[in-house]
């Protein structure tokens, strides 16, 4: 008798976990699916005929499959962060990808790609494209192809409105200043603020909470994602000192994909062209430091030297 | 074994052997913390008042049934949060503290199951004989518990040291784990560098199994 309820319950308890595993890889493809978003941008014209490309070829998979996975940072506002109100992903690197989405004639998908994962993502093809505040330089140029730069950030330095201390770069010696794993500001930090001491975390968002509980006295990054930090803090924060370096944003494709892209390319053309990059600027990022939108119209090599006078 | 191994912790030895000796030092307080914490809770489940036990237990279930995550997390963001308590805690402090008190409960309760492993005619017999209940805790149960408990005590200590991974990651502190990280995300050598970053925490943990060894054969209760 008591054997046989022990094998019952075994039984029930095995049922259970097969079924909450099942649901839990149902869920999972739920939300991956959900993540691409059924809204387009706020563009103008309706999408003329994508262009075709071969079977065979990186972009005509993409078109065969009706879908494009972007990487994206789902917490840098105001290039890419996750509304909390509709849970979609928003930001200018968005606009960004929809339009490179539309050109193609499929959906957008998008993934979140922290600085320390987005090479490794397109290497290992878990991305089809990285749009994520990334800077054009010389050692990623040898690990992944990139775009022509959309965009060109500048380091600056946040601190806290209070802090009397830090003024700028040669003010951080013995301070403790935050940037992303993976990003270019250790190696800027390094040169630049030798004796600051480096707390290197996974996100932006990490940075911002150490800030706030002052764990660190400044944050290094570029200029936009420290606005869109002092945006979500209600002013709690301000920039100090000069810029620091420019930092052309490419889009990331994997290394030797020429015709993707050179597709990316003509694409960003377009969209600097027709009034979507002005809009996408005005919306994400003019409106809050008053700036022009200034689309660069330099190349990957121009973008890479540009990166190596940073410093000097 | 191929150059790209040696090579990754040669170049980077400076940080690997700095995050090393962060989470030498990490385990060492929490250690100490989970000892004296887990044999003062442990003395509590057993006391034979009635408070003391509940209080005890209350711990025990506390800090053995929320993510050590949690817990990391609740006493360094927590505690600094501006908006609540405003503790300026440091991350080294609150990873010692969280992984000691996490570590105590598990302690205490191998201390426990050691003394109830002692026969209760020996409680009796103490008393009986004059002995004072702490006296009797103190010169006659509880070395006997210890030494009944040496290697559950150890896999504790194995398993504080991999948790103390978690600490480094979570906390911003450049622990042995998140140096390999800091390395990994320069030269993208995922397998090499966090091959090192693994033969660091497997030698900590194998110089404390040796110990555990050495005091099994010298004190533990031969059954």
């Amino acid at each position: 008798m008591r054997s046989t309820h022990w094998r019952m319950l075994f039984a029930a308890l095995a049922a259970m976990s097969l079924a909450l595993f099942v649901a839990a890889c149902g869920d999972d493809e739920e939300t991956t699916t959900g993540a691409s978003g059924s809204q387009t941008t706020a563009t103008t014209e309706p999408a003329e005929e994508a262009k075709k490309f071969e079977a065979g070829t990186t972009l005509g998979d993409i078109q065969k499959k009706g879908e494009i996975t972007i990487g994206v940072k789902f917490d840098v506002p105001p290039f890419g962060f996750k509304n909390t109100s509709s849970g979609e992903v928003e930001g200018f690197d968005i606009d960004m990808g929809k339009a490179v989405a539309e050109a193609l004639g499929v959906k957008p998908k998008f993934i979140e790609a922290i600085s320390d994962n987005r090479i490794p993502f397109l290497e290992k093809g878990t991305a089809d494209l990285i749009l994520s505040t990334m800077t054009i330089n010389e050692e990623r140029v040898g690990q992944i192809a990139f775009s022509d730069p959309y965009f060109i950030a500048k380091g600056r330095i946040l601190v806290k409105k209070d802090n009397a201390d830090v003024t700028g770069i040669d003010t951080l010696s013995g301070k403790t200043v935050c940037t992303a794993l993976g990003s270019t500001y250790e190696a800027t930090l390094k040169s630049q603020a030798p004796d600051a001491k480096l707390k290197l975390v996974d996100s932006y968002s990490e940075c911002l909470e150490l800030l706030q509980n002052d764990t660190v006295e400044a944050i290094s990054t570029d200029d936009v994602i420290l606005t869109g930090m002092i945006i979500q803090t209600g002013d709690e924060l301000k920039l100090v000192g000069d810029q620091l370096t420019q930092e052309p944003y490419g889009a990331g494709i994997k290394l030797g994909e020429t015709e993707f892209v050179d597709f990316v390319n003509e694409t960003f053309t377009k969209v600097k062209e027709d009034g979507r990059y002005k809009a996408s600027f005005d919306k994400w990022v003019g409106k809050f430091t008053g700036e022009e939108a200034e689309p660069p119209s330099i190349s990957v090599d121009e973008a890479v030297e540009l990166v190596k006078q940073n410093g000097k | 074994m191929p150059t790209a191994f040696v090579d990754i912790l040669t170049d980077n030895f400076g940080e690997f052997s700095s995050g090393f000796w962060v989470t030498v030092r990490l385990v060492v307080v929490a250690f100490a913390i989970a000892m004296v914490v887990g044999t003062l809770i442990g003395a509590f489940r057993v006391a034979p008042n009635k408070w003391l036990q509940r209080a005890g237990g209350l711990y025990v279930e506390f800090f053995r049934n929320i993510p050590l995550l949690v817990l990391l997390i609740l006493l360094f963001y927590g505690l600094r949060d501006k908006n609540g308590p405003g503790i300026p805690i440091t991350g080294f402090v609150a990873g010692v503290l969280g992984l000691g008190l996490y570590t105590a409960a598990y302690i205490a309760e191998a201390l426990r199951s050691g003394v109830f492993s002692v026969s209760k005619g020996q409680i009796e017999a103490s008393l009986s004989l004059g002995f004072s209940y702490t006296e009797t805790m103190r010169r006659i149960i509880l070395p006997q518990a210890f030494r009944t408990v040496i290697s559950p005590i150890g896999s504790l200590i194995i398993a504080m040291i991999k948790n103390s991974a978690v600490i480094g990651v979570a906390l911003a502190l450049d622990d042995l784990l998140k140096v390999g990280r800091t390395i990994q995300s320069r030269n993208f050598q995922t397998f090499e560098t966090f091959f090192w970053a693994g033969v660091g925490y497997l030698i900590l943990t194998g110089l404390v199994t040796v110990v555990i060894r050495q005091l099994e054969n010298r004190y533990a209760i031969k059954r």
